[in-house]
Formats: structure tokens, sequence, C-alpha cells
């Protein structure tokens, strides 16, 4: 019994290893890139030898200067901010939205759920002009304000929680009305602490969703102080002049905060109580 | 005490007088542009500049967003030339007629000044221009026994001229089916600011003089000649690669031995510097043979916000950074070509090589501006997907009258 | 299903506010603009459905347009859908290698979709790509990729399932841990293979999952265009000319709003319309 589930596991790892190898070759060649001293972009490219994937000569040059000459180190914590502040905003709004759409037959519910719907459905690019005159009505442009409050209006982490919440058992939050539990109660101590994968979840797709932006922090703030992540790393690219190494580095700075978040993340992907079986 | 009280009322009124001004730049890179912003606020303590830089790829649709607001800001903003225009035409920019006396006004291109004007106004200040040539890898011409084209604005090659050695240098060495060194390699390979002047050259005209047309003008017999000539380079000879859609992977293909010839800006002046492997030489943009020597030409402008709050902050930050000091300055940073006089003037150890006097020569006497029009960017647009089309394999003839119905509906709006 | 409206509407009302702020409010300015044209000037006209009609008779390139989003739609969603599922079950277990290569199989996602761009154009050059390079090191000829009517499309769709596997495996394995342990556990003891109880425990317990993914996923590859912008401009020869990129070119390149935002409305009815579908297929069958 024991080989088998031994030969199944290498079997497994096989697979995965090549699987992964389409998605670890471009990334192999672009961190090694970085890691040289800013060289023609096609030069270890074609023909490919050892030298694509292990640079002969490993220098950290390109990091050192986009953090100390190009002020990437705020980008990243400016983007850490915005980040941080709109997963906290939106997990409580989002799931709270959720929770009633899952659990609660209510007037308007129908309506409800087809304007979350909606949102997602249609693209940034058009509502981008509207929002920004409303962002400088409200005056919170060039502020944080303007970065994380709109990114908090998430249709896709509500519809995210409601088909989470729905698979919660009502049987448990039923005992604990009869308990004499508020809802607020039930939403907190109970609905929450069994949908760490959601949160989890919404932890990411947020933090994603803000990380990546471009376009919106252009429009909504100016100052310097403001500039986040992805404007850093795409202002290396101009007709005039691309800077691959600087182009290389930033992305992989840039891209390291995610997957560190997802890595550590990983140990909240656990069984809620529906997956352990207990139930009423 | 009296004078303390005289003291503190001085420091209030400079404090008080202290302005914001809100600038919106080109993402070029930021410590370089700081230094000239931290020159301007020795000069100009009472007047804080925050200057906001935008990455090229997202530059025309943050100032379009901004601008549509309607509210000022940015005080000060970079136009790129052609698009002065649109700009102009919807009232975004202040008329600088006012601010600007003739001699100051002498002292830029009249091509740039050209390109900054609308309807006889003047709108945007000239930052930089630009020029183009044909740069030549010296060792693949030796290989195989080309003699060098001369850096004379005199002697000029014409494309017929060009075609044939691209023929000759285009080689498949090692017989895999694809050219290990291409002949011609095109900078911005569908971008109408360097292929107009092929067109102008066989005596086209690319628009209507009014802006509005473009059937009969890039549907005329000359206009397609021209484009066939260029379908031919990709599509009947081959000697110039498919699919090069990005000017940094063109000029890789030159620094790298994989092209014998390159038609490209000025900046590469600067840019080449990259690929100290290629020793390079510069020769005249081509011309057909019985036509007219014509050279693309213009860059970045500064306008102001007609809105603006800050008039007098925001002309004092324009005519610095497009003052002689600033754009010295600028040029030793970033390469671009000035559209200054002055500038060449003050830096005869970089503008005097046999290069740059090719460059500023072709400057003062071949080079076209784009056409002036409030659509240039639709037009530019639907021309570049017809060039890119062509370029493909599609029929020249064709593809352009399909673009001229397209590119007519929308500049019918502007009428 | 608790019946209690104020409980309800409580919970309901934050982010509501949110969503009629930040996202309704201008989707309403956007689809009245759908209906209006502007002269250069900014005077805004009403003029209907005029600029819809248009699109469908006149315009010469929308019906093009239409169909090569469609086409790749059709292909990109099940793609990516099915990728993500089978990383998803094949990285449920809790070796330990697990975390490492569902961490590798995210890497792509934590990179911007417009520096993906970048990176696919650059590896996927014609001449002197990567991905030439190791084709030619196995003798096989040299491909154009990008550089060609028939292969383009899928260089963005291959392009968009390298990208995005990743990501909707993450929604997939949060799924996974809602499935209780037990009943894999009866099943074995009833003797049922992996494959039996693939199919007959574990996709039917992931349908509310999956009508998320694949509703969500359809409305972000009707809507993502940042291949086209940054790699093939709709090129070659319109073959790759997304209707969300003509969108685009029309906001902010033509200044005709009108345009923009009618093609934005269209795609909503075609992104509504696969996810009722969609909808409807994953109907959860059942109810806790």
């Amino acid at each position: 019994m024991r080989t088998r589930g031994v030969w199944k596991a290498v079997a497994l790892f096989s697979v995965l290893a090549i699987v992964s190898l389409f998605f670890i070759v471009p990334l192999a060649w672009i961190v090694a890139s970085a890691l040289r001293p800013a060289s023609p972009l096609y030069e270890y490219a074609n023909p490919l030898t050892w030298r694509t994937f292990i640079p002969s000569k490993i220098t950290f040059e390109n990091f050192v200067h986009i953090f100390t000459k190009l002020d990437f180190g705020r980008a990243i914590l400016n983007s850490l901010f915005v980040s941080v502040s709109t997963i906290f905003l939106t997990v409580i709004v989002a799931s709270m939205a959720g929770f009633a759409l899952a659990k609660f037959d209510f007037r308007g519910r129908q309506l409800v759920f087809t304007i979350v719907l909606i949102t997602f459905m249609v693209p940034f690019e058009s509502i981008v002009i509207p929002l920004y005159v409303m962002i400088k009505q409200l005056r919170i442009d060039n502020t944080y304000w303007a970065l994380i409050l709109p990114g908090v209006a998430n249709g896709l982490a509500i519809f995210l929680f409601r088909q989470f919440f729905a698979e919660v058992p009502s049987e448990i939050m039923e005992a604990a009305r009869i308990d004499g539990a508020s809802w607020l109660r039930i939403y907190w101590r109970i609905l929450l602490p069994l949908s760490m994968p959601a949160i989890v979840t919404v932890i990411v797709m947020v933090f994603m969703f803000q990380w990546n932006s471009l376009f919106w922090p252009l429009v909504a703030t100016h100052s310097s102080r403001f500039e986040v992540v992805q404007v850093a790393i795409a202002s290396h690219r101009s007709t005039e002049n691309t800077s691959w190494a600087n182009l290389f580095s930033s992305a992989i700075a840039g891209s390291l905060p995610p997957v560190l978040l997802f890595l550590f993340l990983q140990k909240y992907f656990v069984r809620g109580i529906s997956g352990t079986g207990l139930k009423g | 005490m009296r004078r303390l009280l005289v003291l503190m009322i001085l420091l209030t009124g400079v404090l008080l007088s202290a302005t914001t001004l809100e600038v919106l730049w080109m993402g070029w890179p930021k410590d370089q542009v700081m230094q000239l912003i931290n020159a301007f606020k020795e000069e100009n303590p009472t007047i804080e500049v925050e200057i906001q830089l935008v990455p090229f790829g997202q530059l025309f649709q943050t100032i379009e967003v901004r601008l549509a607001a309607g509210d000022g800001t940015p005080d000060v903003f970079i136009v790129d030339g052609p698009n002065n225009a649109s700009y102009a035409a919807r009232g975004y920019l202040l008329a600088l007629d006012d601010y600007y006396t003739d001699e100051e006004m002498n002292d830029w291109f009249k091509a740039s000044i050209e390109e900054g004007s609308y309807n006889g106004k003047f709108y945007s200040v000239p930052y930089g221009t630009s020029s183009a040539g044909i740069f030549y890898n010296k060792a693949i011409f030796e290989e195989y026994g080309i003699p060098f084209p001369s850096e004379s604005i005199d002697e000029r090659l014409t494309w017929e001229e060009i075609a044939e050695i691209a023929k000759k240098l285009t080689k498949d060495t090692n017989n895999d089916g694809i050219p290990d060194v291409w002949g011609l390699v095109i900078e911005q390979i569908d971008r109408p600011y360097l292929l107009f002047p092929l067109m102008q050259s066989l005596g086209a005209q690319v628009l209507s003089d009014d802006g509005f047309v473009s059937q009969g003008y890039i549907t005329s017999q000359e206009f397609v000649q021209g484009a066939t000539f260029y379908w031919k380079l990709f599509n009947e000879w081959k000697v110039s690669p498919q699919g090069v859609s990005d000017s940094a992977i063109a000029r890789e293909y030159f620094g790298t031995g994989k092209a014998a010839m390159m038609l490209g800006n000025e900046w590469n002046l600067r840019r080449l510097a990259q690929y100290p492997g290629v020793d390079y030489g510069l020769t005249p943009f081509p011309y057909f043979e019985g036509g007219v020597a014509v050279t693309p030409t213009g860059s970045w402008h500064v306008g102001i916000n007609s809105k603006t709050k800050k008039l007098d902050a925001a002309l004092k930050f324009t005519k610095f950074i497009t003052g002689r000091d600033a754009v010295v300055t600028w040029h030793l940073l970033n390469g671009i070509a000035p559209a200054r006089y002055d500038v060449y003037e003050a830096l005869p150890e970089v503008f005097g090589n046999a290069m740059w006097q090719l460059f500023f020569n072709e400057m003062e006497n071949t080079a076209v501006p784009r056409p002036v029009t409030p659509g240039y960017s639709q037009y530019e647009l639907m021309l570049r997907e017809a060039f890119n089309s062509i370029h493909y394999g599609a029929d020249p003839k064709k593809t352009l009258e399909d673009a001229a119905i397209r590119i007519d509906r929308e500049l019918r709006r502007y009428r | 299903m608790f019946r209690n409206n104020r409980v309800a509407w409580f919970f309901v009302i934050p982010a509501l506010s949110f969503l009629l702020l930040f996202k309704i409010w201008p989707i309403g300015v956007s689809f009245i603009e759908s209906l209006t044209m502007t002269s250069f000037t900014g005077k805004k006209t009403f003029v209907g459905f005029e600029n819809y009609t248009y699109l469908f008779k006149y315009d010469p390139v929308f019906w093009n347009s239409f169909w090569v989003t469609i086409v790749y739609s059709v292909i990109v969603n099940p793609l990516i859908v099915i990728s993500s599922l089978l990383m998803a079950l094949l990285l449920n277990g809790s070796h330990f290698f697990t975390r490492f290569f569902r961490t590798v199989f995210f890497l792509p996602t934590a990179i911007s979709f417009a520096v993906v761009s970048v990176i696919w154009m650059i590896v996927l050059d014609p001449y002197y790509g990567l991905a030439n390079s190791f084709l030619t090191l196995f003798g096989l000829k040299p491909q154009p990729f990008f550089s060609s009517t028939a292969q383009a499309l899928w260089g963005l769709i291959m392009l968009n399932v390298w990208r995005s596997s990743g990501y909707w495996m993450m929604y997939f394995l949060a799924g996974l841990q809602n499935i209780p342990e037990a009943l894999y556990e009866a099943a074995e003891i009833d003797g049922a293979s992996t494959l039996q109880k693939t199919f007959r425990i574990t996709l039917p317990l992931l349908t509310r999952t999956m009508s998320f993914v694949l509703v969500a996923n359809t409305a972000f590859n009707f809507l993502s265009f940042a291949p086209v912008y940054i790699i093939t401009k709709g090129g070659p020869i319109g073959s790759t000319n997304l209707l969300m990129y003509e969108s685009y070119k029309s906001a902010f390149v033509n200044l005709d709003m009108g345009r923009a935002s009618a093609i934005t409305s269209i795609l909503l009815a075609i992104i509504l319309v696969f996810s009722f579908v969609e909808l409807r297929l994953t109907r959860a069958k059942f109810d806790y």
C-alpha cells in the first residue's frame, strides 16, 4: 500500500515538473537577464545555450539602480499601503453583502445581485472619465482615498463571498439564533471563521487588483509621492528608449510581494467546517 | 520691534505667495528630470513644482482624461507635436503669442514653430525636434564589398539604390530559411512619421490643406506608389523583417549586427551606445529618383492649460524648461534633438560632428512637419494600421482606399 | 434562507453604496454617452441608437472584430477553466512539493498583464526570440507567432492561459477545501478509483466555484486587451482586433465616446448572455 502511494507521488511530481517548465522557462530567462549587466536583449536568447538561463557574471546592479536612483522602494510601499487598505475595507464590506445575498431572501435581492454582476462586466476604460470627474468633485483626487475607495467597489468579491457562504450550512446559524445571538455576532463569530479559504481568496484577489492597476493611479493622483508599482515599471518603455535591464529588474522586484503573499496565505487553505464533515 | 513685525509680514507674504504648479510630463527617467526641476526651484523658490512622469504607453490617454475634467489642471503639460492642433482646437491650450517676443521666436526652427501653431496662433512651445536617416553597419558593408555611403547632405542615395544594397546584404548564411542579416530594418516599422517622406518624395500630399480630407491624398497615385515600394521591401524583395513591433527591437537587430541598415531617428546617436559592438555610419534619408528630398521632423512641445489659475508660475516654468540652459542640460542627459538654435551653438563638441551636422542641415532644409489637423491622432492611427497591414502583405491600393473612407468619416466630425 | 428585510439590507448597504457611487453611476453616464454624438468642441447631441445602428450596419470593422472576439472567447475560456481546474485537482494534496508548485503556477499572475505582454512579445519574436530558439534546437522550423494571421490569435490565447491559469487555480483550490473529507473516505471504502471520486464527488461539489470562475473569467476575457494594445495592435490585418480594443481606440484616440460606449454596452450584453448560459449550466443541484 505505501509503495503505491509513493509511486503516485512520484508520478504526480513528474507531471507537475514538466507542466511547470512551460511557466518557468520564460521567467527564468527574464530573471537571468535582470541579473546580468545591461546587454543586448537577444544576446543569450539565440542560439540557446546554458548561458541563456545562467548568467556568467551575476550582478545585482540593475536592482540596486531602480531602488537607489529611481525611487522604486517608494512605489512598492505605496502599492502595499493602498492594497492593504483596500483589502481591509473590501473584505468587510463585501463579505457582509455576500452574506445577505447568500442567506437572506429579501426584497430587491435579484436587483442587487444583478447590479453586483454588472459592475465587473463593464470595462474600466469606459468609466474612467466620469469616475475621475466624480473624484474631483468629491475633492479626494490626488490623495490615497482616490486610490483606495473606488477599489472597494468590487462586485467580484461580493459574488465570491456569496458563492462560498451559500455552502455554509444554515443550521449552524439557526441554532445560534435560537441561542439568542445577534446577526452581527453570527456573521462575525460563526460565518467568517468558517470561511477562511474565501477570505484568503478575496485578499489575494483585491491585492492583485490594486497591485496591478496602472491607468487609474495615473489619472487619480499626480504627485510623485503617490507613484505606484506598475507606473514605475511601465516608465521604462517608450519609443525613444527602452531600458530592458530596468524593466526586467523592476518587473521581478514588483512581482515578489504578491508571490510572497500567496505563499504565506497557503496555510489558510484549510478545510472549513463543511470540509471536516461536521454537520448538524 | 517694528523691524521684526515688518520681517514677519514679508515672510508671510513670501509664504502665502508660494504657488504649487501641476505639471504633467512624459515618463522620462526621474533622476534626469529632477535635475531640471531642482535647478528651476533654485531660481524660483516660491514655486513648488509637482511634476508627474507618465509612462509613454499611457501618456496620451492620461492627458485626455485629466483635460476632460476641465478644471485648469494640469497647469503645464507635455504636448506631442502633431497633437498640438487637437488640443488647441478643443480649447485646452493657452495661446502664447502675447507672451513671446519676435526675438524669442527666432530661437526655434521654423518647422517647430509651425508644429506648435494652429490657425495662426502659437500654442505650444518647442521642446525638442527630430530627424532621421539611414544608419549602416560598416563591418557588414565591408564584408560584402559595398562602399560606405556618404554622410554629406549633398550625396543622398535614392530609395532605388538603397533597395539594391539591401538586396545584396540580406543573407541567409546557414540556410534555415530565415535571413541572418537583413538588408534594412525600419525603426518604427509602420509609423506614418517615418513613412510620409517616401510618399512626399514622389510629390504626394498626405492630407488636404484644411486637414479634413484624406481621400484623394492617401489614395493618390504617388502615395500608392510610395506605399507599394514599402510593400515590396517586406513582400517581394524580402529585405526587411515583418513583425518588428517595437522600436527597441528594431534597434536591437541593428545593434547586434542582424540588420545591415536601419532607417531611424537621431536619438540613435545616443541609444546605439548600448551596442558597443556595432561600428556604424550615417547617410541621409533617401529620396526617390527624380523626386524631392524630404525628411521627417517634429517632437515634443510644452503647453499651458488655457484654464490655468497660475499663469505667472506656468509661464516661468515653461520658459525655463524650454530655455537654452535647461535644454542644454536636457540634451546632455537624454539625447533628443533640441529645437533651439542656440543649443547647437552652445555644444559644439557634441553637434560639431558630421552626423549631427547632417541632422541639423536636414532640419533646416528638407524637413517637412506632419500635417496640421485636429484629427491627427485618429488619422495617424488608421493610417498606421493600413501601413501595418500593407507590410504584412495586404494590397496597398485597396488598404489605403479602405483607410481613407474610415479616416474621412472620423475627420468629418471636425468640420 | 432567512427572511428579514431589515437585517439583509443592513448587511448589503455598505457594499451597495460603494458600488452605486463608484461603479453604477459612471456606468450610467457611460451608457447615456452611447446614445449621444459628441462634436469635437464638446457639444453633445442626443442621437438615440444611431451609434449602434451604425456599428451593426455600416461600420467596416465592427463585424470582423465581433467574430474575432467571439472566437477568442469561445476558445480561451474553456482552456483556462480546464487548465486551472486540473492544476487545482493535482495540487489539492499535501505533499511536500504542493506549496512549491502552487506558487510556481501562480507566478505569472503576480506580473501585470501589460508586462506579461511585453515578455511574450520578446520571447515570441519571429526571428530571435527564445521560443524559436527552442524550436530550432529540436530541429523544428521557427514560427512567425504574432506576425502571422493564422497564429497571432492563438498567441494571445496561449498568453492568456499562461498568465491566468494560476490565478483561477487559486479559486478552485479554495472551493475544494469545502468538500468533506468524509465523502472521499466513504468512497474509498467502497473501492472508488481516483477518476470516479473526481467525477462523482469533487466536480459536482465544485459547481458553485465553477460558476464563479466561468462567469468571472468570461467577463475578464471579453474586457481585457493589454496584449493587443502592446503586441499586435489588432493585426496582422485585423486578425486580433478584439472589440474592447476597438472601443479603447474610439475612446482615447478617436475621441468618439459615443462609439466607444456603444461597443462596451454591446460587450456587456454579450457577457450577460454568456453568463446566463453558464449559470444555468452550473446550477447547484443541491443545497446545504
